[in-house]
């Protein structure tokens, strides 16, 4: 059957299912709707703008909520009113694909009459919308939105968005004029140093210098503040740390090229400065990017929430703020609906989605007497609980709140280049204030004669250029080019690194952390029995059919494994009923209209029905009955991943303890962990379980590797030191996370842990080589011996065994 | 002669990066870097009808704003005299 394209989405599908309007082909209503909507508004230069690009099919979304975004509690927590007396709301868009998307969007709030502004971010989908409240409600805007297909969520623009916001515009401008003017020393640089080797007039040469100053100044003192900054809030901890090397180093080489510009003898590195600065700061601007990131996700996952809660007041039925519902009251829910706050159920049982905080897959059964947590999911049936906890005490709650906290303060081991620099940063000041007052007051007089200059002029350029030709380049550049190329190696195993420290940290944990679903397993459950004892396919279509009915993973992962082996055909059942946490049932009529009860589910089902059976199970299990009688079992287990097993060895074979941790059962626990030959697991964990546990061993001072996949993990991931996440992962562990395995494969996981442990000892062989070319350069510059070409030269040389010693990585 | 020249030329160069410098940090503080995939994307978004919708925008704006202003002012003088 030929596949046609929808006019609107531009999704391909079989001709025959299409809606059919002269040339024009819909996949669906809404996205029949949508596009007449853009043609009746002249938008359809929307379509130009889409190209060859594909969209989501508009969202089929009921406006029974609508009214909600004018209540007076919505309004109170989510719109500002602007200086001008305008309103104004944060949103976040969702189904915005392309630029396209925003382009439409923007467009048709632009044209709303008393709309006044709106701005949409592509990368965040966020929105920032001002409209005047005398001539337009803000549901009216909602509805615009939801008509052409998207639909709009409010979000509490928090502090943290505004201070990240703020600290990335503020270091995207320092790292560009760093960046700006480091290019354009370069290309001064060129010219100096071809003039070594072909000639060049002093005046000449002293411009080269005048226009280097120019450019480094603002480098050093603008971009360069932060490392200012940095060190002056070390030193008031009694730290010297990286941040202070990279300012003393910077500021004192610019001091000593200042003395050459206006008329010492010597050569002037200008070009150091910028650099250095330039470098570092590339590296401080993606981890404010990171974090920034992290910020926008965390506003996506906190909007999805709902505003509101029904409370039972008596025969009364009102809508409450979430901040206002307090302890004792009592709260309904309907089948989808999240559950805004933690609390214990007094009426209704079902079953409920814990996937988000626990990772657990199979929907939980709830009765009365059992807690319900805030930010899972109610199945099914309309329930009511009685709060137990108030919003902000709530599990959701306390989890974002948790996180916000990581977010702004997460522990790390310090790196070997901030060790190195503690001892390198005093050994190399003290060395130099030794020079200065032996040449000083001991009258020493070596080296090349400096015509003009005062005793105290030469001691004092002596003694800074100790520091000069020590301290920039080997051993800044020691660590970072070893581990660009490390982390180039790690990327083409699919290994997603996103600071260069964390190979150190990786080659030097001593416990790797695992969690269970997703990350050791696949997290989908496959058939590893089945027993089919009436095999008809009349009997399959009609155990495919009751399949067909359910979302149940266990009914989702049996239909796959059914199609795979047998051709099936859905069959027309009536009376499909879902029987909580138990299974199906169905009624089927043949031609002659006789009736047959299907029965699908566990062995509480099965026993419940008074159904005879043998059955004893170590996994879940499956079974099917046409009029209580066994038709089929299964059995289903969430398999081990491929390698799972070698790695673990792998890890164990080099002194590494490895753990598992799993919001699952002890059973389900205990069978993975005896397959993977793990001695140490926890089952039933929470996710703040996770993180205390995590925070235990660090205590111990152990180096922690933890790895995970779903929301539950984000917090223990967070606190770890290194965290490393699936790239099937939930956005908010892979945003709190250090290093992302875009594969998902664990032979991946295994190759961070070998090439890391190979670029530590490489990093480590750098820094050794760097240390050996100031115990040799350094004696010569304390003795005035340092002259231009051999400083040129030695700091080329130095930087270029570093190098090429970085590139042996690459070799196997 | 020569020397001067290049001496003319560093300073013009200095002086035309330091003004496209300034233009720079003025967008950025203003938020127009604050969405890269936006701007990216920017160049397909700037035919003569898109750049004619986005000052038919601003005008909207600033209309709105006078007219917000105005209806303030009465709301206030009515408040008084009430």
């Amino acid at each position: 059957m030929s596949q046609v394209k929808c006019n609107h989405c531009h999704l391909s599908f079989d001709e025959e299912i299409m809606i059919k309007e002269g040339d024009l082909n819909f996949c669906c209503k809404g996205c029949q709707g949508v596009y007449h909507i853009l043609q009746d508004d002249g938008l359809n230069s929307f379509y130009d703008k889409l190209g060859n690009k594909t969209i989501s099919p508009p969202l089929n979304l009921v406006d029974d909520d609508i009214s909600k975004f004018d209540t007076k509690s919505f309004m109170k927590n989510y719109v500002h009113t602007t200086k001008e007396g305008f309103n104004e709301v944060d949103l976040i868009i969702e189904g915005i694909h392309c630029a396209a998307c925003v382009w439409l969007n923007e467009k048709i709030l632009h044209d709303t009459e008393g709309l006044v502004d709106a701005n949409i971010n592509f990368t965040t989908n966020k929105a920032k919308v001002i409209w005047d409240g005398d001539e337009l409600k803000l549901s009216d805007i909602i509805l615009r939105i939801r008509a052409i297909g998207y639909n709009a969520y409010a979000y509490d623009s928090s502090i943290a968005d505004e201070k990240a916001t703020k600290a990335k515009r503020e270091y995207f401008i320092k790292m560009m004029v760093a960046v700006i003017a480091s290019m354009n020393i370069m290309m001064l640089s060129v010219a100096k140093y071809t003039g070594f080797f072909t000639g060049i007039t002093p005046e000449v040469m002293h411009m080269i210098h005048i226009g280097e100053f120019l450019l480094s100044t603002p480098v050093l003192f603008y971009s360069g503040w932060v490392f200012y900054k940095g060190a002056y809030y070390g030193l008031k901890n009694r730290i010297l740390n990286m941040d202070f090397l990279v300012s003393s180093g910077a500021t004192l080489t610019y001091i000593y090229s200042l003395f050459i510009l206006f008329g010492a003898k010597g050569e002037s590195y200008f070009d150091s400065v910028a650099m250095i600065i330039t470098f570092v700061l590339v590296g401080k601007y993606l981890e404010v990017i990171g974090k920034k990131s992290a910020v926008d996700t965390l506003d996506k996952i906190k909007s999805s929430l709902p505003l509101e809660a029904t409370i039972i007041d008596g025969e009364n039925k009102k809508q409450v703020a979430l901040n206002n519902i307090n302890i004792g009251d009592i709260v309904e829910i309907k089948t989808g609906e999240k559950v805004p706050v933690d609390g214990m159920i007094i009426k209704g049982e079902g079953a409920f989605d814990e996937a988000s905080l626990t990772g657990e897959s199979i929907p939980i059964f709830k009765k009365r007497g059992d807690t319900v947590y805030s930010g899972t999911v109610n199945s099914n049936n309309l329930i009511q609980f009685v709060v137990t906890k108030d919003f902000k005490n709530s599990t959701f709650s306390s989890i974002v709140t948790l996180l916000e906290d990581s977010l702004n303060s997460k522990p790390k081991i310090q790196d070997t280049a901030n060790e190195v620099s503690k001892g390198f940063t005093v050994t190399i000041l003290t060395l130099s204030i030794l020079t200065f007052l032996v040449w000083y007051f001991f009258g020493l007089d070596l080296g090349f004669d400096y015509d003009g200059t005062s005793h105290f002029e030469k001691s004092f350029i002596v003694a800074i250029s100790v520091i000069v030709i020590a301290c920039p380049c080997a051993l800044a550049l020691a660590t970072p080019i070893a581990s660009l190329i490390g982390i180039s190696e790690l990327a083409k195993k699919g290994l997603l690194f996103k600071e260069a420290k964390f190979i150190e940290s990786l080659a030097k944990a001593n416990t790797v952390v695992f969690d269970k679903t997703g990350t050791l397993t696949k997290g989908e459950l496959s058939v590893v029995k089945a027993n089919i004892l009436k095999d008809t396919s009349d009997n399959l279509n009609l155990l495919y059919s009751l399949l067909g009915s359910s979302t149940h993973p266990i009914s989702k992962s049996l239909k796959k494994y059914l199609e795979s082996k047998y051709d099936l055909k859905a069959k027309e059942l009536f009376d499909i009923t879902n029987i909580d946490a138990r299974g199906m049932s169905a009624i089927f009529k043949d031609a002659n209209e006789n009736e047959f009860k299907l029965i699908g589910g566990n062995l509480d089902l099965i026993e419940d029905e008074n159904i005879k059976h043998n059955l004893n199970p170590q996994n879940s299990v499956y079974v099917f009955a046409i009029n209580n009688e066994v038709i089929a079992t299964f059995e289903l287990i969430d398999e081990v991943k491929d390698y799972a097993f070698d790695l673990v060895k792998y890890l164990q074979s080099n002194k590494i303890d490895v753990v598992m941790l799993t919001g699952d059962n002890e059973n389900v626990a205990s069978t993975i962990a005896n397959e993977l030959n793990i001695k140490t697991y926890y089952s039933s964990q929470t996710p703040i379980s996770k993180a205390d546990f995590i925070n235990k061993l660090k205590e111990k001072d152990k180096i922690v590797i933890m790895v995970g996949d779903g929301v539950n993990d984000s917090i223990a991931l967070s606190n770890a030191d290194v965290a490393i996440a699936m790239g099937t992962s939930a956005d908010i562990s892979m945003e709190v996370s250090d290093i992302v395995l875009l594969n998902s494969s664990l032979t991946s996981l295994k190759d961070a842990f070998t090439i890391s442990k190979r670029t530590y000892k490489f990093i480590k062989q750098n820094l050794g080589i760097s240390l050996l070319y100031n115990l040799i350069t350094i004696p010569f510059a304390m003795f005035g011996y340092v002259i231009p070409l051999v400083a040129a030269l030695s700091m080329s040389l130095s930087s270029l065994i570093v190098v090429l010693n970085s590139l042996r990585i690459k070799m196997k | 002669m020569i020397d001067d020249t290049l001496f003319f030329m560093l300073i013009v160069g200095i002086i035309i990066s330091a003004a496209l410098l300034l233009i720079f940090v003025w967008a950025a503080k203003t938020g127009q870097f604050d969405d890269s995939n936006k701007l990216i994307d920017g160049m397909l978004f700037d035919s003569p009808e898109d750049l004619n919708d986005a000052i038919k925008q601003e005008k909207k704006k600033e209309e709105a704003k006078k007219a917000k202003v105005l209806k303030m002012k009465k709301k206030e003088v009515s408040q008084k005299n009430d």
